[in-house]
């Protein structure tokens, strides 16, 4: 138990940022050909972020044993683990890791073998593949003492979870968010509320620890601040042209969800924003060229194709300045109030979009187009991910309607590359741009 | 008498308002006191009724996509409102287009039932949720919800349930085929408790009265038995179903003993508990499973039939538990999946005859 809290530790502190600054030291020296892109050269933070998430996967390969480790969906009220010195893995970033790396269909196929269907969500199938066959491109991740769910984001992860824990034979903690029509009745709000009291009992008695609940209001204040300065991140590309392309967030966005609540992410953030402000103040544009059209992507990102997509885009002059997706993180915490995190925390995490009604997200696409400037919006139907997907013709035609924006539904899967017709794919996009002609 | 002019006989001759419901866990009794005929709409199967389904995409299940173009196409105006259980991530999204962006003008009521429902905080929320519901069905109803009405009315649900029961655990010894007793019990969808009553004690009373027309006993775990082609072809190859976990039949019966109380609100969110474990309420698959093998067991099932909506996450999500489960039990299971068609496939129609002539060797082990 000692020596391995003091290789989690080492690697946390010491083994894992000096691996950092090597890699980067190689990268510098690495005379790559430049590569034919729309975009402009890469912000420096990229390189803290990348160091970052790569001490946060090495620490992991030494947590288990020497603290307590959960898994967590990504909208769960992490600030409570992180109080009780929880390792957090973050298994859907873990998949998404894999879809980048283009390694699902691999992982998929065994879990299919076993007669899990192809129909499921495909985060699913990469984390339990990845399980099954031992691949995966951060090495290992640690096995949880503890598994934490929350249904804010769909019921799909509950499905998930239940497997884990009969997989890992671990306790599954659940905060299951009452979908939100129109507003939160005060009983639904309770019932969260009850929730996380009970979810912090089990976290207790897994951690071995009591919750020190000032440490815990601490927490939540780094979270909501953590928050907040992503908030700011993603609304430096109000201006014009936007420092960054809307789709370095889905890379930057990192930090927040697995590291939410502690003082480097937010240091992290402060880092970035300095960084995109000096490129507004001095007119630096996520495109090379001009930016002619601003666009908002809605759903998550096609991880293996975000760069085909953007660069097609992106040479043509059409920059993403705003997401849903990314949003969703600058909403998470963002109505946290340390002094009563139990209620608050269950208000702001019951009122992430994915858990509000159609009205609710058509609002908070037409507030961003109007907010960011957008004149088109490319909204992916994301076969994997229904609870995002379902409404969207109708949202498409709305936003049509009401802010007279262009607007393209592309079909794709956010992490399964089989379900990604490439040619087909940029037919469309390339309608798509003549449209605005 | 089909369901259109049900309703209106309903209305006219009880001055009865209707509700739609879409499937699968709600809380009936309370619908049968406050004297509201419940219709469930699962799909309705076959073709799309109108360009509707068109607005959600083609990987969403057909009971959601049939059910928003139902609704499209006015085939539920005869309704006064409509139910939405918490059911799945589909449902929920369903819940709000038909009235936010598809014209449907009646109102729309959500019910939230608790997911991993063992829970303390779980048993709480739905005790209020039952509560808030009740609030927003006396609107439609334009009555009171009266104590003693809901106690009758759980009352009534019990006796249906133990008549349901009494026919499914019964089967081998009932002279009807499949489709027939599937017809009887699916007639609950939309008729007055009263009357299907009426028709569950005439079918019960013929229980030890013959057999069914086939006879090789069979497990079917799934979601809805459509299309009825399905029954009408096990039964031609000589199978019939000894066990039901249907979704829309054997998963919302509810067996058990309960304790006994005074308090109707109590005794409503004790029957809401007490029913078999259903994915769709995120039970655990250990007791799911155990469920699963005791029905097999108490049937003599010599094989398992899975027959799931496609694109239905809840279901999908434990037939790798239920493949498991029944492997290591030597009985063959037979996969199906199907999107709500008029009709089987030829080539499933195949595959159940080819898996009832296995399942019919000696011991019917794969
Ligand atoms: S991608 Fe969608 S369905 Fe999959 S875990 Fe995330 S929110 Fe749930
Ligand atoms: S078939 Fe499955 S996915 Fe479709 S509505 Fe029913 S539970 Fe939901």
């Amino acid at each position: 138990m000692i020596l391995r809290r003091v290789q989690y530790e080492a690697a946390a502190h010491a083994v894992g940022p000096f691996l950092a600054a090597l890699e980067d030291w190689r990268q510098r020296r690495r005379k790559r050909p430049a590569r034919e892109s729309p975009f402009a050269p890469p912000l420096e933070s990229l390189r803290a972020l990348k160091d970052m998430m790569m001490v946060h996967y090495l620490s992991g390969r030494y947590a288990d044993g020497a603290v307590p480790v959960a898994w967590v969906t990504s909208g769960f009220p992490v600030e409570m683990l992180r109080t009780l010195g929880y390792h957090t893995v973050y298994p859907e970033n873990h998949a998404a890791i894999c879809g980048v790396q283009r390694i699902v269909p691999a992982l998929s196929d065994a879990v299919e073998a076993q007669g899990y269907s192809r129909d499921l969500c495909s985060y699913v199938r990469s984390d339990l593949g990845s399980l099954d066959t031992g691949k995966s491109p951060v090495g290992r991740l640690p096995r949880p003492d503890l598994l934490a769910c929350c249904t804010n984001i769909c019921q799909t992860v509950l499905y998930w979870y239940r497997d884990l824990a009969r997989r890992f034979d671990v306790p599954l903690v659940l905060v299951d968010t009452p979908f939100i029509y129109g507003e939160p009745a005060p009983h639904q709000t309770r019932y969260v509320v009850d929730q996380l009291e009970e979810a912090i009992v089990i976290a207790e008695r897994v951690a071995k620890r009591p919750l020190d609940r000032e440490a815990f209001s601490e927490t939540v204040r780094l979270s909501r601040e953590g928050s907040d300065l992503w908030g700011q991140c993603l609304d430096t590309a109000r201006s014009r042209p936007a420092p960054w392309t809307g789709v370095d967030g889905f890379f930057h966005l990192g930090p927040v969800v697995a590291l939410r609540g502690t003082e480097a992410c937010n240091a992290y953030y402060r880092t970035l924003l300095d960084e995109l402000k000096d490129r507004v103040a001095r007119g630096i544009g996520g495109l090379k060229g001009e930016e002619r059209h601003r666009l908002l992507w809605d759903n998550l990102p096609v991880w293996y194709a975000t760069r085909e997509i953007t660069t097609l885009l992106g040479s043509q002059g059409f920059n993403f300045v705003c997401t849903t997706y990314t949003n969703a993180w600058a909403e998470a915490s963002s109505l946290i109030d340390p002094a009563d995190p139990m209620t608050s925390g269950a208000r702001s995490y019951s009122q992430i979009m994915l858990n509000r009604d159609l009205p609710n997200k058509l609002r908070l696409l037409e507030r961003l187009s109007r907010e960011f400037g957008a004149d088109g919006a490319v909204l992916h139907s994301d076969r994997s991910c229904k609870p995002y997907s379902i409404g969207q013709v109708d949202l498409k035609d709305r936003l049509a309607r009401d802010l007279g924006i262009k607007t393209l539904l592309l079909e794709a899967d956010h992490n399964d590359p089989r379900s990604w017709a490439s040619e087909l794919s940029a037919n469309r996009i390339g309608a798509f741009m003549e449209s605005f002609s | 008498m089909t369901r259109e002019p049900y309703i209106r006989r309903q209305r006219e001759e009880h001055g009865r308002r209707s509700v739609a419901v879409l499937p699968v866990h709600y809380p009936k009794e309370l619908l049968t006191a406050l004297d509201l005929l419940a219709v469930e709409v699962w799909g309705p199967p076959g073709a799309p009724r109108s360009d509707a389904a068109g607005r959600i995409q083609a990987y969403v299940c057909s009971v959601v996509r049939n059910a928003l173009a139902f609704l499209a196409s006015g085939g539920a105006d005869a309704v006064d409102a409509a139910l939405f259980p918490h059911t799945c991530d589909s449902i929920q999204q369903l819940a709000t287009l038909p009235s936010d962006f598809v014209g449907w003008k009646k109102p729309t009521l959500p019910f939230l039932h608790p997911k991993y429902p063992g829970r303390p905080s779980a048993r709480r929320f739905l005790a209020e949720e039952l509560r808030a519901l009740a609030t927003r069905l006396e609107e439609v109803a334009g009555r009171k919800l009266e104590p003693a009405r809901l106690a009758a009315a759980i009352a009534l649900h019990d006796e249906i349930d133990l008549h349901r029961a009494a026919l499914l655990d019964g089967r081998a010894t009932l002279p009807l085929d499949d489709r027939a007793l599937y017809a009887l019990l699916r007639r609950g969808e939309w008729l007055w408790p009263g009357d299907h009553l009426a028709e569950l004690r005439e079918a019960r009373a013929k229980l030890g009265t013959g057999r069914p027309p086939a006879s090789i006993p069979v497990l079917v775990t799934g979601y809805v038995p459509e299309p009825s082609a399905l029954l009408e072809i096990l039964n031609g190859a000589g199978a019939f179903v000894a066990a039901d976990d249907y979704a829309a039949v054997g998963r919302r019966v509810v067996r058990d003993d309960r304790p006994p109380t005074a308090d109707p609100w109590q005794a409503l969110a004790d029957r809401q508990l007490a029913a078999p474990p259903c994915p769709t309420r995120a039970a655990d698959q250990g007791p799911r499973m155990r469920h699963l093998a005791g029905l097999a067991e108490r049937s003599g099932a010599r094989g398992v039939v899975v027959h799931v909506v496609k694109f239905c996450e809840p279901e999908l999500f434990d037939v790798p538990a239920i493949r498991r489960t029944f492997e290591a039990r030597r009985l063959p299971v037979l996969y199906l999946e199907g999107e709500l068609e008029a009709q089987l496939s030829g080539q499933a129609v195949t595959r159940i005859e080819a898996f009832v002539e296995m399942i019919s060797g000696a011991g019917g082990a794969a």
